[in-house]
């Protein structure tokens, strides 16, 4: 629309990251002050920065061990998604099969699936095949989010490929399957990395299943084991603001380095181009 | 083998386009579908975890073997023994009427030969002290006028023997007679009746304030969030729909919210809204935004406010991201031409960007509408559903009956309460959006 960009204009952009970042800003702040002054006083800066609460929160609760769990879980989650939804996706978007409609269609409501409805009969299924508090019980469960996600948007991935690569391929003798393998997969590879970040971040977030399945504290995941630093009677906000400030580093990192493929992962599911 | 690998390497295209999708589809079905069925089915039954007598879905009479096979052994030897010890012949004609009794209801039960086989493998493994694991063994199916006549008789069988251990003054004799009838009577226990309810539990719910309450925290808190979001998010993507310097530095801006798990951001707004050390509590009270600190979090309005506020930080960004990519998507030319006509700035929102941004707009809604109704994180960790169940979603209601109070009956109502609901919203909103969805996906 207009191109005038004014101060006013930068002097809106300046409040709107205000805004969104107040939160981050206020946690870290809070993070470095004195056990005292976080319940005694609203000062901004605090005058005796100290890095107790970061001691505090990686001895009280196994920190550490949450973001393993988290991080061995949500990578072998995004592994088995992107294995199984590139077929699916390469099948749906190139090849001449009947029915993609209705597997998209199933794809997309399986996608919208309330996690709450199928929770009480995953739960009974994880625990009877004892993998409760263990990695695979939350990565069997996590492919009714990941899959879905993973399939939905590298469809649009794939189907961006030109298409004369593939007649050139046939003409050549390849075999369809060798055609996937060899010319489309790797042409498609920047689309399923992107399509991994999403993945990842998705099954890092979740909490119903890693709240239900793994309640043991040595297995518990990140958001998780955040949500249980309170004990019954206080809550230890130097300890929290801290750990959260562990736990978002590692995504502030991702989100800038890779922030250009995430906003095409994330758009690609939702305008045509 | 070696021509089985060859003719693999020779499917067609739509054969090995049905083989690809052939995985997914499977895994879909068992993580999703069939789960989906498990909790429609879940939701017939009076189906609790925490109570051994309705532990299971029973369609018809069950026995837990088990516990039966145990108690059966001991009610033969202390009715031998009570009838050795008594000298009242009336009492002993009881007891021998009882003996009697249990043995026919007993060798009617064994008289099936599946049952039989059972009662003697369990016998087995009860003497080597080994638990009975596999539930298939452990409950059998009975008749159920068979179950119910045996049920019926061991408590009348219990009663009789209390009266006489009622009547009898001396304890050492009225003690085991006592503690016989409450054998037979916990024997009466492990026959179990079916526990299928139906539709009962919808029925109940369907009069059940809370549920209405929570249905309705769900819809107030979906449309109010979900509205704002669009408005700003529209705003926002607007504003910066343009070429400027740090478009980066916006763009990390607005994924970070997006990107940071719920949980984590609920916790970070508990401790802003904190009534003593919250910065935001303490600001809005200074500014008599609200009126005292403790407000956000202790009434049942700022607790809507408070996880509004919280959805709409943390949403708001994305929406705008959606809204953003449709707004690039519309052609320049389109205003070019609207202004040489001498259309103004306004209506050419209304005119042009409004009903091109339509569909992207619908999407966005589609998506966020969802994952707004069926919310359950922020809620479970900012409010935890108070104060007094004043913020309580539907989903944070069927999760408490499931596993707080292990009541997988009536969790399972809730959740297909949910599930019917999302349908519904999706459904309506794929009507309005149409084909557009798959546009782009298939050939």
């Amino acid at each position: 629309m207009e191109n005038r960009t004014g101060k006013g204009f930068y002097l809106f952009l300046a409040v709107f990251v205000f805004v969104v970042m107040f939160p981050f800003f206020w946690v870290f702040l809070t993070s470095i002050k004195p056990v005292g002054e976080i319940f005694s006083s609203f000062k901004w800066f605090t005058t005796n920065p100290t890095l107790d609460s970061y001691g505090a929160a990686l001895t009280n609760r196994p920190l550490l061990i949450y973001m393993l769990n988290s991080f061995v879980v949500a990578g072998l989650t995004t592994i088995l998604a992107l294995v199984f939804a590139s077929l699916t996706a390469y099948a749906i978007a190139r090849l001449p099969i009947k029915g993609k409609g209705f597997i998209l269609g199933l794809v997309l409501a399986s996608s919208m699936f309330p996690q709450i409805a199928i929770i009480s009969p995953i739960f009974n299924l994880v625990t009877d095949l004892g993998l409760r508090n263990s990695y695979l019980g939350l990565v069997f469960p996590y492919i009714s989010i990941s899959l879905p996600l993973a399939i939905w948007i590298l469809a649009t991935f794939f189907k961006r490929i030109p298409f004369e690569l593939e007649e050139a391929a046939k003409l050549d003798g390849a075999t369809p399957f060798q055609t996937f393998r060899k010319i489309i997969f790797p042409l498609a590879a920047p689309g399923v990395f992107t399509t991994g970040i999403l993945v990842f971040i998705a099954a890092w977030n979740e909490y119903l299943f890693a709240l239900t399945i793994n309640s043991d504290d040595r297995w518990r995941t990140v958001p998780v084991g955040i949500s249980m630093y309170q004990s019954q009677y206080s809550i230890p906000w130097g300890d929290i603001t801290a750990a959260t400030v562990i736990v978002t580093i590692p995504i502030v990192i991702i989100v800038l380095i890779f922030q250009r493929r995430i906003v095409s992962g994330l758009t690609s599911g939702s305008v045509k181009d | 083998m070696d021509r089985k690998k060859r003719r693999q390497f020779h499917l067609s295209e739509k054969q090995l386009g049905y083989a690809m999708v052939l995985p997914s589809l499977i895994l879909i079905v068992a993580v999703v579908l069939w789960p989906v069925a498990q909790s429609f089915y879940n939701s017939l039954f009076d189906y609790r975890l925490n109570d051994p007598t309705r532990s299971q879905r029973m369609l018809s009479s069950t026995m837990d073997l088990e516990r039966y096979v145990d108690n059966y052994f001991y009610i033969d030897r202390q009715l031998e023994n009570l009838a050795d010890e008594t000298s009242n012949p009336e009492v002993e004609q009881t007891i021998a009427d009882i003996r009697a009794g249990v043995e026919e209801f007993h060798s009617q039960l064994i008289s099936d030969e599946e049952i039989k086989e059972k009662v003697e493998q369990i016998d087995d493994l009860l003497m080597s002290f080994t638990p009975v694991r596999d539930s298939e063994l452990k409950y059998t199916k009975v008749d159920n006028d068979f179950a119910e006549e045996y049920s019926k008789a061991l408590q009348s069988y219990s009663e009789e023997l209390t009266k006489i251990a009622e009547a009898n003054q001396d304890e050492a004799v009225s003690q085991p007679l006592q503690q016989t009838a409450d054998l037979l009577s916990s024997t009466s226990g492990n026959i179990l009746e079916s526990n299928f309810v139906g539709l009962a539990h919808y029925a109940d719910y369907l009069k059940d304030a809370r549920m209405w309450r929570s249905l309705w925290n769900t819809t107030l808190f979906t449309v109010v969030s979900v509205s704002l979001e669009l408005v700003f998010g529209l705003g926002i993507a607007l504003l910066i729909n343009r070429s400027f310097r740090g478009r980066g530095l916006i763009r990390a801006t607005v994924l970070v919210p997006w990107a940071i798990p719920t949980a984590v951001a609920a916790m970070m707004w508990r401790f802003l809204y904190d009534g003593q050390s919250g910065v935001i509590a303490h600001y809005f009270e200074q500014l008599n935004i609200i009126p005292d600190a403790s407000w956000l979090l202790s009434t049942s309005a700022g607790g809507m406010v408070s996880i509004i506020l919280a959805d709409v930080w943390k949403t708001t960004p994305y929406m705008a991201l959606l809204l953003l990519a449709g707004l690039q998507t519309i052609p320049t030319s389109l205003y070019e031409a609207a202004n040489v006509d001498g259309a103004n700035k306004w209506q050419q929102f209304w005119r042009i960007t409004l009903p091109l941004l339509k569909p992207a707009i619908l999407v966005a809604l589609l998506f966020r509408t969802l994952d707004a109704f069926r919310v359950f994180d922020l809620i479970y960790v900012l409010t935890g559903g108070g104060p007094a169940n004043a913020t309580e979603s539907i989903s944070v209601y069927a999760y408490k009956t499931l596993f707080a109070q292990q009541n997988f009956g009536e969790g399972s109502t809730l959740s297909v309460i949910v599930f019917i609901c999302v349908a519904i919203i999706s459904f309506i909103y794929v009507k309005l959006i149409g084909s557009d969805l798959f546009e782009g996906r298939t050939k």
